[in-house]
Parts: C-alpha cells; structure tokens; sequence
C-alpha cells in the first residue's frame, strides 16, 4: 500500500508490502525488508538487517505521535491529490502539500475544462498536478513557478462556468 | 495521628500526599474540579468530593466550599500541597476556626512571611543577612539618593508595583544614579500608575539556593541542608538539585545555620523552605520563606531519606519532631526535572490535549511523581506540569547521566512536552560544570529552538509497519486487489469454521 505522511510540512511517500511478520518497504528509491513484532499495543521492534529499531507509536484524533530513540515526532498520513478522497467539498484549490511550484500550466482568462493542470508542484523529489475541480475560467493565479507553497495554501481561483 | 485528612490540591501533589497517607494508615479525601474527574489522585483517594467548576476560584481556590466538605465528611485535617490555598493565611484561619487542623504554621506566620519586606525586617533582626537596600515609603528625590549612596553600587533600581522588566535600572556609578532614578520613576508610572520604587544592591551571577526546614510546635528546628534552583526559565525552576555544586561546607554550614535562626524567630512550625541568593563572592542573603512544602521537596528525600510529608503530618497532629540536627546528613546527589506540557518551538506555550500514551522510565534511584497517565486530558485551567522526574546517584556527574537517560526513555504521547530542552540544558557544558546562576536559561538559550531535522528514516519504517499491522480490513482487500503477485490472490474463495 502507499501511505503519504506529513511531518512539519514535508511529505513522505512510503510503500509497504506485508508477508506475514516480513514487510517490505519502499522509501526514497531504497527497499528495506524487515521483521516486526508489536509487543505491546503500539509498542514495535523492528529488525532491520543487524539493527533493531525500537519505536512505541500512539494514534491521536488527526495525527500519530511516534517516539524513537528518545525523540517524539507529530505525524498525519494525508492523501495527496489525484486520488478521490471523500468528504472533501468541491471547488478545493488548496495546495495538497508543501514544495516549490515547477510549472504553470495557466494563465488568468483562461477557458478551461474539468480536471485540467493548473500547476505543478514538486515535493520529495516527486511532482504533484493540481487539476481544475470544475469548468470555468481562471480568476486569479497566486502562484509562479519557482514559489514555495505551503500545504493548505489557495492555488488559485475559478470563476464556474454559467457563474 | 488523624484518622481522616483532606487534600485541598490536584495532580502529582494531591497523589503525593495520599500516598504517604495511605501508608501511615490514615484516610485520604480528594477534592477535584469537573476538569479532573478522572484524575489518578482522584481514583488514589479513599474518598473523593466534586468541588464542581472548573475555574480555581470556584473548585480548589474555594475556602467555603472545601471547608464545608472537609466538615460534613469529618475530615481531621487539610493538607494545601503547594500552589493554590497553600499559602492563604485565610484559608489556614478558616481551617483553624472550623476545628480542622491546617497541616502547616500558623497563619499568622504565613501572613507575615507573605508580605516580602515585613518578612525581610523581620529575618534580618536574627542576625540572616538581607540584601541591602531601601525599600522605605519616603519617595523623594533626595532620600532616595542618599540611601543609594548608603548602598552602593552596582546599585538596582526596581518599580515596587513591577514585573516584567518594566522601571527597573542596573545603576553601575553614581553620578548614574538621579537620572536612573527619575527615568525608573517614570517608566514605573506609565506602566503601573505608580511610581514608587525601591533600592538594592546588584547581585552579580546570583544563584538561588534553598534550605529546606522542619520545626515541631515545641520550637525543636532543624535544616536538612540545600537545593540549589538556579535553573529558571522566567523564574519558573525547572531544574533542581541538591548538594549545590557552590557550598562550601563552610558556606553550607553558615546558610543552615541562617536559616535555622530564620525559622526559629518567627516561631515557625511544620515544613518550610528558606530562599537566599548566593552571589559570586559566596555572600548569601536572605529572600523570602515559603511556608508550605516545596514543589522540588523530592531532591531532599532523595538525598536524606527523611519523608518530608510524612513529618509534615506527625508535626501537625503534635508529635515531637525526633529528628536531631546531627543525624542529618546529605548522601550522593540528587535531580529533578519538571516535565511540562509545554511547546518549546512554540514559546512554551502549554500544549493542551489528551495524552495518548504514557511510558515512564524505570531503574534502580529514579522518581516519577505524576498526577497524570493515558488518556488524561490537559486542560487549560491549570499548571502544565506533567511530572517531576528525580534521579539521585553517588555523585552530580552520575545523577546528570542517569537523568538524561531516563528522560530519553520518558514517553509521553500526545502532547508536545518540554523533554528535549531539559536534555540541551543537562547536556551543556556549563551546566555540567556546574557554572550556573539564575541567568542561565536565558545567557544560554534565550533563543533556543528545537533542531528541526525532518523525520528520521527509523520512524518512518516503523509508521509503515504500524500502518500495515493496522489497515482495517477493507483496506486490506484493496491492497490484496492492487497486489497481482499476492499469495491471497490465488486463494480463491473460503470461509472460517465450515
């Protein structure tokens, strides 16, 4: 599975396969295989090659508290764009994730179609498409390429088709 | 010894104090306010009452209320903890005048030790000395200079109603002086409508050393020696220690000596702790008493393995202190810690929240006093202190090694604590030379920040694990549907028990 965690406004893109207590995981172009044991509710030892990871993680209302090696980390596992999440409301032009704006697909006046790129913002050394939520024409672009966006920032805005 | 105490506090304080009710066989009462239904101190208690509000002037600030209680379930006696009522010399008149024994002096001694010049005149006419200063009520331009010059320099101007900086003046010369004066005079009236001010000589590196004392109400006195609190972050303690790495036992002897007097001419009774400041030539002065036991009493214990609450209940039910000042000796070395619910990336701001996870550090000399555990919800009607967190070794090297430990080892999830900073202080070099003073937290790390260092690679292996060993079932057939190379592909269909 493919999990995205947010920690002080960067992103971390993970893929994790499980066989039983073996998982592999992917990270940042490496693959590390591992054997876990939970021990205690949220309380993991991990086996990584000749070194045991020792980590006790708790589930918070929107976040997960992990602690490692005497440091404790504030982590949320977003969804990122592309990719249907519910119950959010339509006409979302907030920046999924923070990172530099590498290209502008657009530009104010433009006539465009749903699901259109208006931007392109990379992160982690991967590139996230904001597409138009609906048809419309472009209002207000708040960004040019080479900005540092920040997560939940306004992209841009969308005067609706038939407005 | 009474059959029934009542605890007028909260938190690691009130749970203090059951516990060495408990032990000596005496019922314990905790109150608490709505905010704390399920706090450990209230589930520890014997008996517990709903005080209601959680504001502190409707819950644990309420002398009516808590003596009224305390009443109706014949409770013997009031212990105060600290903070809140500990310190009122209302509330120990009221518990007086109820027929409920006030476990600490006389409030009339604690009405005078709470009005910090009286305190002074009083103290420094048993030979303790006091800083020298002039803190009179003619406020004329010609008095003040003349008592400055009286003084001395470097010479501290500071506003009587002041705080925060505001009207005070570090006077190195005299021919600063009259101007210092009138500027101080009117920054104090801009900011507090009053322009009174008061005269002390500067005390250069001053640290905060404590002498901790028992008194019985037969005038038996005795010390058990020192706590050095230099370690303040806006005159907060958040580190202290005992022995202090500056006495001499010269200089320890004199200081108990001072403080023995201090306590016996104001014919104090029960546990105090008697403040002075040390400056750099080893000259001590007194500050003021705190008639009540001390948030930082466990370094003393820890140190003279004499339960200091315990005493404080034998003293007050009338028993002779037994304790001779000779069988009192300080052995190895102690430290605490105070944890907080306190963001240091954020300005300290208390982080409020519900504590997901608690894990505290055990091993041979390590003391967690906590009021709290998992699941516990920091409110903001009160102190954001957590736990207090003591270590005590043969020697000050071993207790700073021991306590860095156990701090890396002290979990607490879900809300964001102070546990790093304490670590940066503990591991400076100056502190670990024992070079401290109460400027320390802020010549050291005044602008201090937590090192922001993106999420280690370890944490992030072991969120994907913690992730994978929880997906939820749907889930889980999702990822079985993405996976054309799982083996759950090629099971086919199957149920359980057939």
């Amino acid at each position: 599975m493919f999990i995205n965690y947010e920690h002080d406004n960067h992103v971390y893109n993970v893929t994790i396969e499980r066989r039983d207590n073996q998982f592999f995981i992917t990270y940042d172009n490496n693959e590390y295989t591992v054997t876990a044991t939970e021990v205690k509710p949220g309380q993991l030892v991990i086996q990584l090659a000749e070194r045991v990871i020792k980590s006790i993680i708790s589930q918070g209302d929107d976040s997960k508290f992990v602690f490692i090696d005497g440091n404790i980390f504030k982590v949320k596992r977003i969804e990122l764009t592309g990719r249907k999440t519910t119950g959010k409301k339509e006409g979302d032009l907030n920046s999924p994730i923070s990172g530099t704006v590498v290209k502008v697909k657009v530009k104010e006046g433009d006539l465009l179609k749903k699901d259109d790129v208006l931007l392109v913002i990379e992160a982690m050394k991967m590139e996230y498409l904001i597409h138009a939520p609906y048809s419309g024409k472009i209002k207000k672009i708040y960004f040019k390429e080479k900005d540092q966006i920040e997560i939940g920032q306004l992209t841009a805005e969308i005067e609706k088709e038939g407005d | 010894m009474f059959k029934k105490v009542l605890i007028a506090n909260r938190g690691e304080i009130a749970v203090r104090i059951i516990k060495a009710c408990q032990e000596m066989g005496v019922k314990t009462v905790a109150v608490f306010s709505e905010a704390d239904l399920n706090s450990p101190h209230v589930e520890l208690a014997d008996e517990s009452i709903n005080l209601g509000d959680p504001t502190p002037s409707e819950s644990y600030l309420n002398i009516a209320k808590i003596i009224k209680n305390a009443t109706s379930v014949k409770a013997e006696a009031i212990h105060p903890g600290y903070g809140f009522l500990a310190e009122n010399p209302d509330f120990a008149k009221a518990c007086n005048d109820s027929g409920i024994t006030f476990i600490g002096p006389a409030p009339e001694v604690i009405r005078l030790m709470g009005d910090k010049i009286e305190a002074k005149k009083t103290i420094e006419q048993a030979n303790v000395p006091v800083i020298p200063g002039y803190h009179g009520v003619e406020q004329d331009l010609s008095t003040l200079l003349k008592e400055g010059k009286k003084i001395g320099f470097p010479l501290l101007v500071k506003a009587t109603a002041g705080g925060g900086g505001k009207g005070m003046r570090i006077v190195h010369e005299e021919s600063k002086l009259e101007q210092s004066i009138e500027s101080a005079k009117r920054e104090a009236k801009s900011a507090f409508g009053n322009d009174s001010i008061f005269l002390e000589q500067y005390i250069d590196k001053p640290r905060h050393i404590e002498f901790q004392i028992l008194a019985d109400k037969k005038g038996h006195v005795i010390h058990l020696f020192e706590r050095e609190c230099s370690i303040q972050r806006r005159h907060q303690k958040i580190i202290e220690e005992t022995p202090s790495p500056a006495l001499t036992p010269a200089l320890r002897e004199a200081m108990g000596k001072a403080a023995v007097a201090a306590a016996t001419t104001v014919e104090y009774t029960n546990a105090g702790t008697i403040e002075f400041m040390v400056d750099a030539k080893h000259n001590f002065y007194f500050m003021e008493m705190n008639t009540r036991l001390q948030v930082e009493h466990p370094i003393t214990e820890a140190t003279t393995g004499i339960d200091l609450v315990k005493w404080q209940l034998r003293i007050a039910s009338g028993m002779d202190l037994t304790l001779k000042q000779a069988d009192i000796a300080q052995r190895g070395h102690a430290l605490e810690c105070r944890i907080y619910a306190e963001d240091p990336s954020n300005g300290f701001l208390p982080s409020i929240g519900t504590i997901e996870k608690v894990e505290i550090p055990i091993g041979p000399n390590i003391r967690n006093d906590t009021g709290v555990e998992t699941r516990f919800v920091v409110s903001p009607y009160y102190d954001p202190m957590l736990a207090k967190l003591t270590v005590s070794s043969e020697n000050r090297e071993e207790s700073i090694n021991k306590m860095i430990w156990a701090l890396s080892h002290y979990v607490v999830l879900g809300v964001t604590t102070n546990i790093p900073f304490l670590k940066k202080v503990l591991e400076h070099p100056e502190f670990k030379a024992g070079n401290i003073t109460t400027h320390f937290i802020n010549d050291y790390f005044k602008d201090w920040l937590v090192t922001k260092q993106g999420l280690p690679l370890d944490a992030i292996i072991a969120l994907a694990v913690y992730d994978s060993l929880h997906t939820q079932r749907h889930e889980v057939v999702r990822y079985k549907e993405a996976d054309p190379h799982s083996p759950w592909q090629h099971v086919g269909r199957w149920r359980i028990g057939v």
